[in-house]
């Protein structure tokens, strides 16, 4: 009976090809209504959800994919996603979310933060692969939808490597400007947040140099112009912005959330030289020393959400993957008191899910992959991981 | 024939991107095209890399005799083993040396996997090229003593 239906989602989807994204609301209704029939049967469940609102997702919502819709992922995720994701968005047509233990926990937490107190740390570890980097995505699609300001790092570790050009600071003579990354980073700001930038006034003026200046109660949108336009700049239009949402998020106008991936380099080593060959540490960067000051939590009015990440670490071995290694010492103690969240590899259920949304995706080819002792050897060479699955399921 | 130096990590790792990146290609096309062709449309890479290299495989192929002091290209028939191995070693060959600079091995390999599997690109031409030389010198089939 369940091959059936597995045939006549299938055979549904064959049938509207061309409105694909329309198309896959018929599965799933179908998929939401014979969840209730066939959810005593087996373990095995259709893997989608209708429920696209984060803010709904419950404990019975868990292993089941949702759909991010893709005007959504173009506002909130200008950065872009990690690229495998983005690859796998780009050939399915659909941006579609596991809906995960570690991500419910968060969004607990965070539906239920108090926010005169000060800003709570959450830190998301766990084995390469498992799947912090989207968990972290799911919570910021949540913080849009509640309409935060968003405060979204990539990846830090792009920040303390293959720079190409290093300026010295204007504002602090013994500080590194870097002025590609910080334009970059402020476009995609400016793409996230527009609604905010014209809101929000800065409180004391900035000179920039000797003709332009930025006056006391003008808006934050021209400082982030001010940044892209001018170049040179970009780092310490970076900084006033920080320092400004800092400040003003105890006020109550607006939430933040800070969302950072790869914290673990803002404390590490870097791999940037001077021109005399000496090696130059974090702290000397303007960048780092600011997202250091955010990541502090002496301001309250939001959350502070940030992944580490042994992937793009400098220095760090394979096999490490606990705070304590990652961070150091240095960097565990700036942390000092937050909340872990161990990100875990998928579960039966949420593997059988995911192997569930591969095929109606049709995206495992293969004959083999379809039959039971497939299923297994998919589970033992990938132990669960799902990073090493998809890497497995993307040539069957 | 992919392995060099006896790296064989190396060697599966591109294969299993070549095939990727075949089956992503095939996944573009079929979300583009209209419903009646998208039955027409094969997603699987491993029945893609097989039928193309089906296509490469040459039916007849030359061998150099020496009569007479000359030495004359005769036609002659090939066994399976050796039309697959030609097949692979062109589909390779062409693969390696005639492309951009910063192409990647996947990505050319794929391109020209897809162009086989339809009949055409360079490797289905260097098979037909065998074949008219063969025709030409079929008189020399005499040459042949086995």
């Amino acid at each position: 009976m369940l091959k059936g239906v597995a045939s006549l989602v299938s055979r549904v989807r064959k049938l509207d090809p061309g409105h694909l994204r329309l198309g896959t609301q018929a599965p799933q209704s179908l998929a939401a209504q014979l969840d209730n029939q066939v959810s005593f049967e087996s373990p095995r469940a259709i893997s989608c959800t209708n429920e696209n609102d984060p803010a709904k997702h419950e404990e019975k919502h868990e292993g089941l994919h949702y759909n991010l819709p893709l005007q959504d992922v173009k506002t909130v995720f200008p950065h872009g996603l990690p690229p495998r994701y983005a690859m796998q968005m780009k050939t399915f047509n659909e941006a579609c979310l596991m809906v995960r233990k570690p991500a419910l926990e968060l969004l607990h937490y965070l539906k239920n933060t108090n926010f005169a107190h000060p800003a709570i740390r959450y830190v998301l570890y766990g084995e390469k692969g498992t799947g912090k980097t989207l968990s972290l995505c799911h919570i910021i699609h949540f913080c849009a939808k509640q309409d935060w300001l968003i405060l979204h790092i990539p990846d830090a570790h792009l920040w303390v490597k293959n720079c190409r050009d290093l300026l010295q600071s204007t504002y602090n003579k013994q500080r590194f400007d870097q002025p590609l990354e910080a334009s970059v980073w402020l476009k995609n700001f400016k793409t996230t947040n527009e609604r905010f930038l014209s809101q929000i006034k800065i409180q004391e003026k900035y000179v920039w140099n000797k003709r332009e200046s930025i006056e006391k109660g003008s808006s934050l949108g021209e400082v982030v112009e001010q940044g892209i336009t001018r170049v040179r700049n970009a780092t310490d239009a970076v900084g006033i912005v920080l320092k400004e949402l800092k400040r003003q998020s105890s006020l109550g106008i607006f939430r933040l959330l800070v969302a950072v991936d790869g914290v673990n380099a803002l404390w590490g080593r870097t791999t940037l030289k001077r021109e005399d060959k000496s090696p130059i540490a974090p702290e000397e960067l303007a960048l780092i020393h600011n997202l250091r000051k955010m990541v502090r939590n002496d301001w309250n009015g939001g959350a502070i959400v940030l992944t580490l990440s042994q992937t793009g670490s400098l220095f760090k071995p394979r096999n490490a993957c606990l705070p304590q290694e990652l961070l150091g010492k240095e960097g565990f103690d700036a942390l000092d008191p937050f909340i872990p969240i161990q990100v875990a590899n998928y579960s039966p259920k949420e593997f059988e899910s995911c192997i569930q949304y591969y095929m109606e995706n049709s995206w495992l080819q293969h004959e083999k992959a379809h039959t039971e002792e497939g299923k297994k050897e998919l589970l033992f060479l990938s132990n669960g991981n799902p990073g090493q699955l998809e890497r497995l399921c993307a040539y069957l | 024939m992919m392995m060099k130096g006896g790296n064989k990590v190396l060697a599966r790792s591109l294969m299993t991107q070549t095939l990727e990146a075949v089956k992503r290609k095939q996944f573009e096309k079929f979300h583009a095209a209209a419903s009646e062709e998208q039955a027409n449309i094969e997603r699987n890479p491993y029945t893609i890399f097989h039928q193309a290299l089906k296509n490469c495989e040459p039916v007849i192929g030359l061998a150099p005799i020496l009569k007479g002091g000359r030495f004359y290209q005769v036609p002659v028939p090939l066994s399976d083993r050796r039309r697959r191995f030609l097949a692979m070693k062109w589909m390779i060959t062409e693969c390696r040396e005639k492309k951009h600079r910063r192409m990647l091995m996947p990505e050319k390999l794929s391109k020209e996997l897809l162009e086989a599997f339809h009949n055409q690109g360079p490797v289905v031409k260097r098979k037909h090229d065998l074949h008219k030389m063969a025709e030409a010198n079929r008189a020399l089939a005499h040459y042949r003593w086995w």
